[in-house]
């Protein structure tokens, strides 16, 4: 059975998001074990020189890189992925590559009837950059649009259709994270480049 | 011009910010640049809201007042950095201060590529709705390969560089000024209205120093004024210029006459201007309206900003409450346009009362008392549900009973610490 860390991309205590994650964790547990992760207790990414990475960063790439792949639900602020994920992102490419051809499966709720489109699109841009280089699944979009009011009280989705549309990506991921365990010819060349990848070098 | 610069990096060393003091040290004729540091906003948090944070509450405050803002951002993993777009969000969620507020962006990073995606992605979240900036378009300043483009002393290396990065300042000061004078399209006509009463118009009198004490008796001199038993036609009756006085001096209300041209040439000599709720004196009649106010700019400008309104139509009419108000006093200034009978604006009549008095009167006159209203914006509502008990028994007005509930008066949206009023 597959192993999934699922990332909760923001620090707020209550959120839609994490909702929609827990929701995946009951309704998928006899498909893959998925292990939710939260982002809250970093510090602000300053660019430090030297300093050696915090442990609660190292915690979490140990995590990412045991698992066979990451979901990660993000909310949208202002268009774009909130800043606490933007923030776990940069810990999470700077010293520390966990990302580097890891599957990933972004799925995204929001308040309004978008679903966090924006902040998706956005996610993708930023695990494609060079020290992340995420492995996201391709021509997949889960947008779950008022998500104040789709999930009842015990925390299912109440739209079956919703529910159908996310076992079928989920299945999609699934095949997707096999496929990716083939792709591995470059897979050591990719790894060794990120680590000898320093922006500073350039 | 004001500017404020925002480096978007709580490192201890940025490209980005060397570039914003290159700006502001160099660029001192385009405009003023002062730069704000984020390092003490911590990460936005939803769960724990610290809009009320010095270092948020100090953005605030230097980007409300600035004209307009650079921010200069860096590159992470292609988009803009944690750091600026938790600032960002901090300014979008309780308070927004960048709403309407016109921005450049520029952004300086180690690639070729210039931090190009992440000026993009930076304008996007500033044209979100809760940010709701007005981004310079186009006049991308991408600053690549950035460990190379300073000399030892911060300086830019490449004059090209130094040219488009002034020409790209250039525009956006141009920017500035015109999405600011759209943003208030009144306040270039109020800036024009001229206090000092410069203009003259048809009853202007020559010749005559507004300033001067005795400006009523030299202007009546001058124009063979009616006085004492003289007749005056009016609309509709015919008086004596004695008792045009008795009448007007008798009125429960304190008169003053602005005339088109901002001069103060009458006021209701009721008494002496230290019993008065807003103090006039002889001297000042015939004053321009700059003399009788403080030469406060915030003042003037309301001061401003009213008449241009009155004298524009754009309100019949415009009341302000004054500060200090309370239970017993309620204090209004009322500024009305006249108009002669082609429509053509005369000038401003104010008047100011006490609306206390007629209040308590008739509360005690129909048996009904005050009760504060939470939900209301005006802050005393009568409440007709409530006969007193004693309803016939109290003729006179009691005093206590009625103001016992009415709660502090609001100061309202006008401001009114910089009323418009003669001699507040
Ligand atoms: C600063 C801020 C900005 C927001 N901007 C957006 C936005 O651009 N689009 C949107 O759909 N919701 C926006 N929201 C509302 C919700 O937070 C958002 O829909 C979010 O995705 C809900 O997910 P959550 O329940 O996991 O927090 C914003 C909220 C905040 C606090
Ligand atoms: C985690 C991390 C990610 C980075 N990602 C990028 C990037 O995607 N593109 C880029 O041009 N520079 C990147 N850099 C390098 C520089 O930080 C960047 O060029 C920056 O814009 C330099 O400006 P500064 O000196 O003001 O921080 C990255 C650096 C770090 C630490």
């Amino acid at each position: 059975m597959n192993k999934f860390v699922a990332m909760v991309g923001t620090n707020a205590k209550v959120s839609t998001n994490r909702t929609l994650l827990q929701f995946m964790k009951q309704h998928f547990a006899d498909q893959a074990e998925i292990e939710l992760m939260e982002i809250t207790n970093l510090p602000l990414f300053n660019k430090p020189e030297n300093s050696p990475v915090p442990a609660p960063v190292l915690a979490m790439a140990k995590k990412i890189d045991a698992a066979d792949g990451v979901i990660i639900a993000t909310p949208e602020y202002d268009h774009a992925v909130p800043s606490s994920l933007m923030n776990a992102l940069e810990w999470l490419s700077h010293r520390v590559h966990p990302f580097v051809d890891k599957p990933v499966m972004i799925v995204g709720a929001s308040y309004g009837s978008l679903g966090s489109s924006r902040a998706q699109a956005h996610l993708r841009q930023i695990l494609d950059s060079p020290e992340l280089r995420a492995r996201i699944m391709p021509s997949s979009e889960y947008l779950l649009g008022h998500s104040l009011d789709a999930f009842d009280d015990q925390g299912n989705l109440k739209d079956a259709d919703k529910v159908a549309q996310l076992d079928g990506l989920f299945k999609d991921f699934q095949t997707f994270v096999t496929v990716s365990g083939h792709l591995n010819n470059a897979k050591d060349l990719n790894q060794k480049d990120t680590q000898n990848f320093d922006w500073n070098k350039l | 011009m004001k500017l404020v610069g925002i480096a978007g990096s709580v490192a201890d060393k940025s490209y980005n910010r060397i570039l914003l003091k290159y700006m502001a040290t160099h660029f001192g004729d385009l405009a003023d640049i002062e730069m704000l540091d984020i390092k003490d906003v911590p990460l936005f948090n939803e769960s724990d809201d610290q809009t009320e944070s010095d270092a948020i509450q100090y953005l605030k405050r230097k980007i409300e007042s600035a004209d307009g803002v650079i921010i200069a951002t860096p590159e992470h993993n292609h988009t803009t950095t944690a750091s600026l777009k938790s600032v960002i969000e901090w300014l979008s969620y309780k308070i927004h201060p960048l709403d309407g507020k016109p921005i450049m962006i520029v952004g300086a990073s180690y690639y070729d590529q210039g931090s190009s995606r992440a000026q993009l992605n930076l304008r996007q979240i500033l044209e979100a709705p809760g940010v709701n900036a007005v981004v310079l378009p186009g006049n991308e300043f991408l600053l690549g390969e950035v460990k190379k483009a300073f000399d030892e002393n911060d300086n830019l290396k490449d004059a090209g560089t130094v040219n488009f990065l002034q020409s790209t300042l250039q525009k956006f000061v141009k920017f500035v000024t015109v999405i600011n004078t759209m943003k208030h399209p009144q306040d270039t006509g109020a800036e024009n209205e001229d206090l000092g009463a410069n203009g003259k118009i048809s009853t202007t009198v020559e010749g005559v120093d507004m300033d001067a004490p005795d400006w009523v008796e030299q202007a009546a001199e001058k124009t063979h004024a009616a006085s004492g038993n003289d007749y005056v036609k009016l609309d509709r009756g015919l008086l004596t210029v004695d008792q045009l006085n008795a009448f007007l001096n008798s009125m429960p209300l304190e008169l003053t006459y602005a005339d088109s041209n901002n001069q103060f040439i009458y006021y209701n000599k009721m008494a002496p201007a230290e019993k008065m709720l807003a103090a006039r004196t002889p001297a000042q009649a015939g004053n321009p309206l700059s003399m009788v106010h403080p030469k406060n700019p915030r003042v003037i400008k309301h001061v401003k900003e009213v008449i241009h309104a009155l004298r524009t139509g754009q309100v019949p009419e415009v009341s302000m409450p004054v500060p200090g108000n309370n239970a017993d006093k309620y204090v209004v200034h009322y500024y009305r346009a006249m108009h002669d009978e082609q429509g053509n604006y005369m000038g401003v009549n104010e008047y100011v009362q006490d609306i206390m008095p007629t209040v308590k009167w008739y509360l005690a006159k129909t048996g009904q008392k005050l009760e504060g209203n939470p939900d209301a914006t005006t802050s005393a509502s009568v409440d007709a549900n409530e006969p007193a008990a004693d309803t016939t028994s109290s003729a006179s007005v009691d005093e206590a009973a009625p103001t016992a509930d009415v709660p502090e008066p609001k100061t309202p949206e006008t401001d009114a610490d910089s009323g418009a009023s003669i001699n507040d």
